[in-house]
């Protein structure tokens, strides 16, 4: 109850700030350029199956970059600005926890997210569907279940990270060092761990368990995640080749779950022993 | 009932001491008034008080409550007007007031509240639009909504002009009178001396001092000043004032002669006037002032 009414108000003062709009309208016209590249360009290369369920996965592929960005952008202050301002002393005057303020906070920044996104991608799919002819629902259900998800996780990590800490620069520093490292480097970083295990070389042929590595992270988890709830196989995006328990779709949305859960139960733990 | 009850309360930041073994109680009902310079504790004793921070050692209860352990249950009680907040949200003036009641589960009348702070006619504008003052009667409002038990207002008359201090002075009375404990912390002698029944003074993180304020002016010993002009100050006479018992000071301003002294040596001092041939034209006395006896205390000048 305590943790809709802090969700509440912090979507109200996004709704009021302009900002949702403002991102609204990026989404759309983002999800509109991306669809429609995606029509032409499969047919311009002349790829025989041009599929509904091909769109809802490029369109996930495509927007991960800009979610996660924006996650960090609208929810890296949610906890650090306000104990910065001492803002967070009015939440916390009322009878509130720090568990409902944080929680609250991850509600509250996930719709002010969630609404452009989806709004973004329905735009994205319709224009899609139009051109092409055909219309998958299932796929693109699929497609946005898999969105929202992946942007309550981004923000549930943003938030968890902002909780660590009373200062918005430390907060900045530490938001875009994790989007750096788990979202720009970890090519190297996955590389660095082959290398390392394989006696400071790299092997010709890299081992299977590098699929694992290589769905930390959460915007990979996203768009393989979403392959294990869609029908079928998409053309170029197959389950790995190999035989192993793991070699499967589904670890992207169970990194997903890890992604939605730790970050934020640190940044609790942290939060709820702090001096405000 | 005890409102507020600390007991051994020790706060430190790293090897900053912010509160020294603190032993406090304010009893219910009652009308406190925090009193230090800025930097003392003040605002320390009162996160601790709301669990926004974690004394080092002792333990603080609110209103029979562990202020650490059951601290919704407090602030369910409790209104709070802090300081040092940030800038508040989009939400118009009303609707902080409604998100309040909402929080609280109260069933106040946003327009009342807003009316009885002062703010009804910018209500419907964004908060974050108010001026200082008009933040802290919002926050004032706020506060009341619910009928809490206890206030806890932090610098409260901060960026309220004469009117406004003194409107935030008659909430206070009228809180009391409905049987609220008001805790009322300011660094502004003239606040707490006009509203409160008892006071503590904190300097460094020590409560140096808790009694009523006649009761502090007595125990401090502060004197009062005497001002007796006459038609002309005799040589000598500043001499044989200040040898007079209960007489701590003397000096002439003119045809006038200042003596710090007690009450009752002040008719021995007129008498010693007469005695010199001097003819009294006018005689002032004055209580030593609260910021005498503030100083006196906190050890300033």
């Amino acid at each position: 109850m305590s943790t809709l009414a802090v969700a509440k108000k912090d979507f109200q003062d996004a709704l009021r700030s302009k900002a949702l709009w403002g991102l609204s309208i990026i989404f759309i016209l983002l999800s509109l350029l991306i669809a429609y590249a995606f029509t032409e360009f499969t047919a311009m290369m002349e790829v025989e199956e041009q599929t509904a369920q091909g769109l809802a996965y490029f369109l996930a592929s495509q927007i991960g970059l800009f979610v996660s960005i924006t996650a960090i952008v609208i929810a890296y202050k949610a906890i650090a600005g306000e104990r910065e301002s001492g803002s967070i002393k009015i939440l916390l005057s009322l009878p509130h926890t720090r568990r409902d303020v944080l929680l609250g906070k991850v509600l509250g920044r996930s719709a002010t997210l969630a609404v452009p996104t989806l709004i973004g991608l329905v735009a994205g799919a319709a224009l899609g569907s139009v051109l092409m002819g055909e219309f998958a629902i299932v796929s693109l259900s699929a497609l946005l279940v898999m969105s929202l998800v992946f942007v309550v996780t981004y923000i549930s990590i943003m938030v968890g990270i902002s909780a660590l800490t009373g200062s918005t620069s430390r907060a900045s520093m530490l938001t875009i060092g994790f989007f750096l490292v788990f979202e720009i480097l970890w090519g190297v970083v996955s590389i660095g761990i082959v290398w390392l295990t394989n006696g400071l070389s790299l092997p010709t042929e890299f081992p299977n368990w590098v699929y694992l590595v290589n769905q930390v992270p959460p915007s990979a988890a996203f768009t393989t995640g979403l392959t294990a709830l869609m029908p079928g196989d998409i053309a170029g995006v197959g389950t790995p080749e190999f035989e192993a328990f793991y070699a499967t779709p589904w670890v992207g949305v169970i990194m997903l779950a890890f992604w939605l859960v730790v970050p934020l139960a640190i940044g609790y733990r942290q939060f709820s022993k702090a001096d405000l | 009932m005890v409102a507020i009850d600390l007991t051994n309360v020790t706060k430190t930041y790293g090897d900053v001491t912010a509160l020294q073994s603190v032993d406090l109680t304010v009893e219910d009902g009652e009308v406190f008034g925090f009193l230090g310079p800025n930097g003392a504790g003040k605002s320390t004793t009162i996160d601790i008080l709301l669990d926004h921070a974690r004394p080092t050692a002792g333990h603080a209860q609110v209103l029979g409550m562990d202020a650490q352990d059951e601290t919704v249950a407090v602030r369910e009680r409790t209104g709070v007007l802090p300081e040092r907040f940030g800038p508040l949200g989009e939400m118009t003036g009303r609707q902080h007031v409604e998100f309040t009641v909402e929080a609280k589960d109260a069933d106040d009348d946003p327009d009342r509240i807003v009316e009885r702070v002062g703010i009804d006619h910018a209500a419907d504008r964004p908060a974050s639009g108010y001026s200082k003052g008009m933040t802290q009667r919002l926050m004032l409002g706020m506060a009341l909504v619910g009928q809490p038990d206890l206030l806890i207002l932090d610098e409260p008359t901060t960026g309220l002009d004469p009117n406004g201090a003194r409107q935030m002075r008659e909430i206070v009375r009228a809180e009391a009178d409905r049987g609220a404990t008001v805790f009322f912390s300011s660094h502004i002698l003239q606040q707490v001396e006009a509203v409160c029944d008892r006071v503590g003074i904190l300097d460094y993180g020590n409560l140096v001092a808790v009694d009523s304020i006649d009761g502090l002016r007595e125990a401090a010993g502060t004197t009062g000043e005497m001002t007796v002009t006459l038609d002309g100050v005799p040589d000598g006479l500043a001499d044989e004032i200040e040898a007079i018992d209960g007489v701590t000071s003397t000096r002439v301003d003119g045809n006038a002669i200042v003596a710090g002294c007690e009450n009752p040596a002040k008719a021995a001092v007129v008498e010693a006037c007469r005695q010199a041939g001097a003819t009294v034209e006018n005689i002032e006395t004055s209580e030593a002032s609260l910021e005498d006896l503030f100083a006196a205390y906190t050890g300033g000048a």
